[in-house]
């Protein structure tokens, strides 16, 4: 069974590329969010093996939509997808909860690479 | 038209002249269609009509080709809708009846203009099947001034 | 990985950025101190620096990183805008918008940004003061200096590896798996710093063998070399507490939306005609039939096929302000280039047009505004001596009339001055030398002349006029129209009519003679029958007078040369479109319905009032009259 995945960026570009990325590789894309406080709520219903969670979102950050959804679910796994330049706000998303991440601009193998990592 | 090579032509009769014109260029034959009359278009244009969902202008052949009008007891007749120009505009033009579809090697065409009854600028070439000649008609040059720009 | 597929979704979602950053500049703009918009902006130019990255745009990526920088430091100081700072992020953005543009034409090279970047660089070094100019300095990696106890293991991230704080801090998470991790070095915090080189260390309290421990450790990714050192005596201190991040400003939640080609809802409306086609000669099937089943299916396919048709529709109608958002920084750009003052107001952003209508309207709305500051708001001294308020006020307001959305542009300054226009007309032979005055009407018909508006023009009719062909001829082909009011020292107002959508409009359709035309009902005011009417002539036209007003007829037989005679009694179609009427003379009407607006080809020598034809129930085509073309 393949595995299910929520992406959350507010970037239709971003989430169209991540989604492609990922359903090519045979994940299984089953929401999407543009804010945190979707991302919340998505996974409150999806209950998705995966999150690709962005940094930087209107509403409600990446980072506290993080710590919101490891609150529910410590177990969650959450991939941040950073941009260049932001070691502190990884940092506090990997403290927050966040398993792993990965850079922009997007390689599709590093993402899949950091993908493996999370699912281990 | 390359004189070696074969070319297919549809021939078709409109008043007394035999004519044709190149396959390629013909999109569908239909059956006359009744036409919707452009207001301040020249006579030869015979008006509007529908071609599935399509509007297309279509050109009343016998007068194009100075021909006499034909008698009302003569059928119904037959819309020819060709391309015009490279390909971008489509025309309607009448014809009192298609008469067969050739295939005929170029080199079978005779490059003559002058014939009776037809300006020699609409002659692309001469051809003969039956014993009959017919005129090879540049559609392009027949057509295009027709639309506007 | 093929990017190309993206471009045209990176152009799009780029462009919504940048035209975001416009309102929200202004918005600073216009309160100084409130920092409010600055969160907007860098969310902004962060996204559009993460897409541009991606599609491994340089310059993009390079411009938008030093805004980010610039605008990050802002955000975090909450300093108040200055207007040099303002200028600097309006050409930051400008200079983004041309770098998106040309780098998905592939361009990029072209342009030159080292101007722009050099100054963001600069403000930022100026903004962040001496404390952050000066890069921090990295603690000296001494592993064996590592207090604690535990087993010490040292980790070499890759070169070439991104943020390496992060990483490091994945090794870590993953250690304490295997058990205490104590002695981190550099300290944790050094992870959040730029200059943070990859190298560190910690000691891990572990019975787990090196291998395992190597192991767990590269599994974090990005790892070049770990080693892992024997166990030593005594505990360290609890880690430091993981910093509280700053929560972020909340927004209005965006609405759900999926992108369009504007292509494929053009096709889906062709199919939706041909339906509707259908539609009509299957009612006219069931009408002749009488037979209640097939009525039943035909009543239901009806209601089927106008709500889908409502829907096609409604997915083409886009709000104004997607055109409008653009203005009112043209406008200030022009103002500030000009000398002038000008409040620039924008009403109705909410109105919705056809896409397609709405694509068009883009460059005559920039002639009309354009002249409106150039040469209809005054100096700000001029305004004074003529007991004004310094500032002028341009307007722009989309309006929803009946069928059709009025979309005026207005200002209050010097009017257009009549006096010199007629002169000028007469001279050119383009009204009556004798005529004494311009209506409002001939002023435009003067003005919208090509050619009319010279260089001399220009100057000596203080410049109306420029454009105003061109987005006269570009509103009737929308199947519009354009009104002007004008008055001398109080300003002028320009008032464009647009339908609502192109595609499919209710329309009344006459018989003339045998013929049948169809006319959009978007400007039909109403109907009243000739014969009936009694009729004069005003200015050489036959007319009516009609809630006294005069409406000049139009004989539609005599126009359209349909030859036989027009009976006695029939019907006026009243047209108007603003301020001009006209009744046009049918035989008969034969009813109301949807039409499907489909061009053709005119041949030539075809009047010129005509806007398409339609396909009538029966399948024979009927031409569709130009409103435009007949008032």
């Amino acid at each position: 069974m393949s595995h299910t995945v929520l992406v959350c960026d507010d970037a239709i570009f971003m989430r169209t590329m991540i989604s492609d990325i990922l359903a090519q590789a045979g994940f299984e894309i089953v929401g999407e969010a543009e804010t945190g406080s979707q991302a919340v709520e998505k996974y409150r219903q999806l209950k998705p093996d995966l999150v690709t969670m962005d940094i930087v979102m209107p509403d409600m950050g990446g980072i506290d939509a993080v710590r919101e959804i490891v609150k529910q679910d410590p177990d969650a796994k959450i991939l941040m997808c950073s941009a260049m330049g932001q070691q502190a706000l990884v940092v506090e998303a990997i403290q927050a909860g966040a398993k792993d991440f990965v850079v922009k601009p997007f390689q599709p193998s590093r993402v899949l690479e950091a993908v493996q990592r999370v699912l281990g | 038209m390359s004189d070696a090579g074969v070319v297919r032509l549809l021939v078709f009769r409109v008043g007394n002249l035999v004519c044709a014109a190149e396959a390629e260029r013909v999109r569908e034959i239909l059956p006359r269609l009744a036409p919707t009359r452009i207001p301040g278009a020249p006579p030869v244009v015979a008006g509007l009509v529908n071609v599935r969902g399509t509007l297309v202008t279509v050109v009343e052949g016998w007068r194009a080709l100075r021909q006499p009008e034909p008698p009302g007891d003569a059928g119904p007749g037959t819309t020819v809708v060709l391309e015009v120009g490279r390909g971008k505009k489509v025309l309607g033009f009448t014809v009192d009846e298609v008469v067969d579809l050739l295939s005929v090697g170029g080199e079978t065409l005779e490059r003559r203009q002058a014939l009776p009854g037809i300006d020699p600028t609409l002659v692309r070439a001469v051809g003969r099947r039956a014993g009959q000649l017919f005129v090879v008609l540049d559609t392009d040059a027949l057509l295009t001034p027709i639309l506007s720009s | 990985m093929d990017l190309s597929q993206y471009a045209e979704l990176f152009l799009a979602e780029s462009r919504e950025h940048l035209s975001a950053c416009n309102q929200l500049l202004l918005e600073w703009e216009r309160t100084p101190a409130n920092p409010a918009p600055v969160g907007g902006l860098f969310r902004a130019v962060h996204t559009v620096k993460g897409m541009a990255a991606t599609m491994g745009y340089a310059r993009v990526t390079d411009i938008a990183h030093r805004t980010e920088n610039l605008l990050d430091l802002l955000r975090r100081g909450s300093r108040p805008a200055t207007d040099e700072l303002l200028q600097l992020l309006f050409r930051a953005r400008d200079a983004l918008e041309t770098a998106v543009e040309l780098s998905v034409v592939g361009r990029e090279d072209e342009l030159d940004v080292a101007e722009v970047v050099a100054d963001l660089e600069g403000a930022a070094a100026h903004l962040a003061g001496p404390a952050r100019s000066a890069p921090v300095a990295a603690p000296a990696v001494e592993p064996a200096a590592a207090p604690g106890g535990g087993r010490l293991v040292q980790v070499t991230l890759r070169a070439e590896a991104p943020l390496k704080g992060g990483r490091a801090l994945l090794v870590l998470k993953r250690a304490q798996g295997l058990g205490a991790v104590q002695g981190v070095t550099p300290p944790q915090a050094a992870f959040e710093s730029d200059d943070f080189d990859g190298r560190f260390s910690f000691r891990l309290d572990s019975s787990a063998a090196a291998a395992e421990i190597e192991r767990v450790a590269r599994g974090a990714g990005d790892v070049e070399h770990v080693s892992v050192g024997g166990e030593e005596r005594r505990a360290a201190g609890p880690r430091a507490a993981a910093a509280a991040g700053a929560p972020p400003e909340a927004t209005p939640e965006k609405g759900r939306h999926i992108r369009v080609d504007l292509r494929r809802l053009d096709e889906l409306m062709d199919l939706i005609g041909e339906l509707v086609t259908v539609r009509g000669r299957l009612n006219e099937l069931a009408a002749a039939r009488r037979d209640p089943a097939v009525d039943d299916v035909a009543i239901q396919i009806s209601r089927l096929s106008a709500d889908l048709q409502a829907g096609i529709i409604q997915a083409r109608m886009t709000p104004v302000w997607q055109v409008f958002d653009r203005f009112p920084r043209l406008v200030r750009d022009l103002a500030r280039e000009l000398d002038k003052q000008v409040t620039f107001r924008v009403e109705g952003k909410e109105i919705e047009l056809d896409r397609a209508i709405l694509d068009e309207l883009g460059d005559p709305l920039l002639h009309l505004l354009r002249n409106a500051v150039d040469h209809g708001i005054e100096t700000p001294a001029e305004r004074r001596r003529r007991g004004k308020q310094p500032e002028g006020e341009i307007v722009l307001a989309a309006v929803r009339e009946r069928a059709s959305v009025a979309i005026s542009v207005s200002d209050d300054g010097r009017g257009i001055d009549r006096a010199r226009i007629l002169d000028r007309a007469r001279r050119e032979g383009l009204v009556d030398p004798h005529a004494e005055a311009l209506s409002d009407d001939q002023l435009l018909r003067v003005l919208a002349r090509p050619g009319f508006s010279t260089a001399d023009a220009v100057t000596s009719v203080s410049g109306r006029g420029v454009g105003i062909d061109v987005a006269v001829t570009r509103i009737r082909a929308l199947g519009g129209s354009i009104d002007i009011r004008s008055e001398v020292g109080k300003g002028t107002s320009f008032v464009l009519r647009l339908p609502v959508t192109l595609a499919i409009v209710r329309a009344l359709i006459a018989g003339v003679g045998r013929e049948r035309y169809a006319l959009p009902l978007t400007y039909v005011a109403e109907t009243v029958e000739f014969g009936v009417q009694p009729t004069t002539i005003v200015e050489g036209r036959e007319a009516i007078v009609l809630h006294d007003r005069v409406v000049p007829l139009v004989h539609l037989r005599r126009m359209l040369g349909v030859s036989g005679d027009a009976p006695p009694r029939c019907p006026i179609i009243v047209l108007e479109m603003g301020e001009r009427r006209s009744g046009i003379v049918v035989d008969g009407m034969l009813g109301q319905q949807e039409i499907v607006v489909k061009g053709f080809d005119p041949p030539q020598g075809t009047l010129p009032v005509f806007s398409g034809a339609t396909i009538m129930g029966d399948g024979i085509p009927a031409l569709i009259l130009d409103a435009g073309g007949l008032v």
